[in-house]
């Protein structure tokens, strides 16, 4: 019982569901707006991983200025990939269904691409980058200086994020988008540039997480499809599209994660983890906030 | 003229055609996991490979029974799937004709390549595999050079952990195939040993938080954690044991310590952290020892690994000493490997069945960032000492 109320329990569940959180609000975005269910989202990640692990490793850069480097590269990707596959596939795919399905071979073949590419460019070796490893203790609770700040800007993003789609233009137009797209455009929104602006958010979103993720986990070519599963997960549990309800997921999941495991034992983690996610779907096929919001 | 012309033609394509067959290159193949699950590990093996490589043709070539010839590499990507490797040795038998094989990487691609090699009565020594399964293949074409056996390991570890005035431990697992056959040997050896389990955990390969577990570790108060785990999970272990606080006189990491990253990502963190291994460039009455260790770090600007690129050297310098004396005709090497003694960078190994009987098992420590043997006495580089 002790154990269970001890706020590191706490603490863990923060940190990891705030990672959750993050890497699926990217995904959702883009799934949102434009109905592509990128796979390659971890693989992002990865890029962003590798971005700070260099600039710390050669420059001495901490990792928190490579983030909002891996933002800005990784929405640049989010521009190319949008020019160059993803424009003409929302235009002329017949329905959103033979788009869903489209979108996802196309970054299925990607994430292969890119995965293949790094393990060339930099061999599959594990990297890890030690950084801001110092330990505070707050109210009985020890962490190190990563993990907070993970939390902290995770946190921060969601917030931010949230404000961004209630208050500005912009992201009320996304919402639009997200909402009804044939309706969004008739009342005047450029849905191209929304579109552009959606994927760059979602694809720069993942290279943060990744810029983040180098400081706590190890960083080889394949450490993005871990986090793609995680973001789909949390995704379609909080609902497709629903941004708010992928955030909530994702910390629902941390939750999950680490009391369901103190409850039973670390062993069943992956039973208790995909038996809620399962759980959820099977009451609400929808998602936690998914259903009627966007249908309509 | 015509004729003359033609015979003058024909006597140069001939003489270069010795030429050729004089300086043809021995040809060399094996599978690695470029890609997949295994790809993380694979590197630290093919390094040691390709230095081998280097190192041999820059001498003039590998000693083929008295005649030097160069070495060139054939090999292929087996995306980390046992059965892909049995079907790429299959092709490179029978289908590129290599002159020698090459290890894969891991046990499962090990026993899956043995079936082959055993079919084809083509000797190739093993390097990268370690689980008791390796004692039922029949032996005859392939050999393993770890003394890393799990049973070997727990008797060990047990008899290490006792010595050391340890009375309580936490044993917690992966649920990998390794660390379970190293929990199945160790749980029973540490009952005989007269040391208590407080703490019995096992953990998937995919977990992304140990606070739980090491919560209830820290509050059982143990004299020693034995971590069975793998390489992202030690790491795991590393960076959340610390910030909750776990403080052991012992703690023991299964496989990832011996990673060149990983003394690297801790730093002095990483001190009084015991793992397996047999190999230390330290071990003076090894000599190709230092010369294995410094090369390796001439060419990579990096630490080989003490594990996996040990192994995958030891089992070139058997190779080659083999080929020295046999050739490249089947039979002969086969005899050569089972019945020779050998000097390797790890001292002197000698085979009995598909086993290494010369090399103890032992344990590795980092110390000042620097990796010493510290059991068996018979060939520890230092003392060891206590977290």
């Amino acid at each position: 019982m002790e154990t269970i109320l001890s706020g590191q329990l706490l603490f863990s569940a923060l940190v990891i569901g705030s990672v959750y959180a993050l890497t699926g609000l990217g995904l959702n975005l883009v799934y949102g707006t434009m109905r592509l269910l990128n796979i390659a989202h971890g693989d992002l990640a990865m890029l962003g991983a590798y971005l700070a692990f260099w600039l710390f490793n050669l420059g001495q850069v901490s990792p928190l200025l490579a983030a909002p480097l891996a933002v800005i590269g990784a929405a640049g990707l989010g521009a190319l990939a949008y020019f160059g596959l993803f424009r003409r596939q929302i235009e002329r795919a017949p329905t959103v269904e033979k788009l869903e399905a489209n979108s996802l071979l196309l970054f299925l073949g990607l994430s292969v691409i890119v995965q293949n590419l790094a393990s060339l460019a930099f061999t599959a070796s594990p990297r890890a980058v030690t950084y801001l490893d110092a330990i505070y203790r707050i109210g009985g609770v020890s962490m190190t200086g990563n993990r907070l700040v993970m939390l902290g800007v995770s946190a921060l993003i969601c917030v931010g994020t949230a404000i961004f789609l209630r208050r500005s233009v912009y992201g009320l137009a996304i919402k639009a988008l997200i909402q009804n797209r044939s309706a969004a455009s008739v009342v005047g929104v450029n849905v191209g540039r929304v579109q552009l602006a959606s994927m760059m958010l979602g694809f720069g979103l993942a290279g943060l997480a990744g810029a983040l993720l180098s400081m706590t986990e190890q960083i080889s070519p394949f450490m993005g499809f871990p986090f793609t599963i995680a973001a789909f997960v949390v995704i379609i549990m909080g609902g497709l599209g629903n941004l708010l309800g992928g955030v909530l997921a994702g910390f629902l999941l941390g939750f999950v994660e680490i009391y369901g495991v103190v409850l039973t034992s670390s062993n069943a983690r992956s039973i208790i983890l995909y038996g809620v996610f399962v759980g959820v779907l099977l009451l609400r096929p929808q998602g936690l906030l998914g259903g009627r919001r966007i249908a309509r | 003229m015509m004729k003359t012309l033609v015979a003058a033609a024909a006597a140069l394509a001939l003489s270069a055609g010795f030429a050729a067959a004089e300086s043809k290159p021995v040809r060399i193949g094996f599978s690695i996991a470029k890609t997949g699950l295994f790809s993380k590990a694979a590197p630290s093996q093919m390094t040691a490979y390709e230095l081998w490589r280097d190192q041999v043709n820059a001498k003039g070539g590998l000693d083929v029974a008295g005649t030097k010839r160069k070495i060139v590499f054939v090999w292929y990507d087996d995306e980390s799937k046992p059965a892909k490797s049995a079907q790429i040795y299959e092709k490179l038998i029978t289908n590129d004709r290599v002159d020698l094989l090459l290890a894969p990487w891991g046990t499962p691609h090990h026993l899956s390549v043995a079936g082959v090699v055993e079919k084809h009565k083509f000797p190739m020594v093993g390097n990268t595999a370690a689980s008791v399964a390796l004692r039922k293949i029949k032996p005859g074409y392939i050999w393993f050079p770890t003394s890393s056996f799990p049973d070997r390991n727990a008797a060990e570890l047990a008899k290490l952990a006792k010595a050391q005035g340890i009375k309580s431990v936490a044993v917690i697992a992966n649920v990998l195939p390794f660390s379970q056959e190293n929990r199945q040997f160790l749980l029973p050896a540490l009952k005989s040993a007269g040391i208590a389990v407080k703490v019995d955990e096992k953990y998937p390969p995919n977990i992304k938080d140990m606070t739980p577990i090491l919560t209830k570790i820290k509050s059982a108060k143990v004299d020693g954690v034995l971590a069975l785990s793998y390489p992202d999970d030690s790491f795991l272990y590393m960076k959340q044991a610390r910030e909750i606080g776990v403080k052991a006189k012992m703690e023991f990491l299964l496989v990832g310590p011996t990673i060149p990253v990983f003394a690297k990502a801790f730093g002095k963190r990483a001190d009084g952290i015991l793992t397996i291994g047999h190999w230390s460039p330290y071990q003076t009455s090894w000599p190709r020892a230092k010369a294995f260790f410094e090369a390796y770090v001439a060419k990579y600007k990096s630490e080989p690994d003490y594990l996996d690129s040990a192994l995958a050297y030891m089992s070139l310098e058997i190779l080659e000493q083999a080929v020295a004396k046999a050739g490249l005709d089947k039979a002969k090497l086969r005899q050569a490997i089972a019945t020779g003694t050998f000097e390797t960078i790890n001292g002197k190994v000698r085979f009995k069945g598909v086993e290494n009987v010369a090399t103890p098992t032992a344990f590795l420590q980092i110390q000042g960032g620097k990796m010493h043997i510290v059991w068996p006495k018979s060939i520890a580089t230092a003392a060891y000492q206590s977290r």
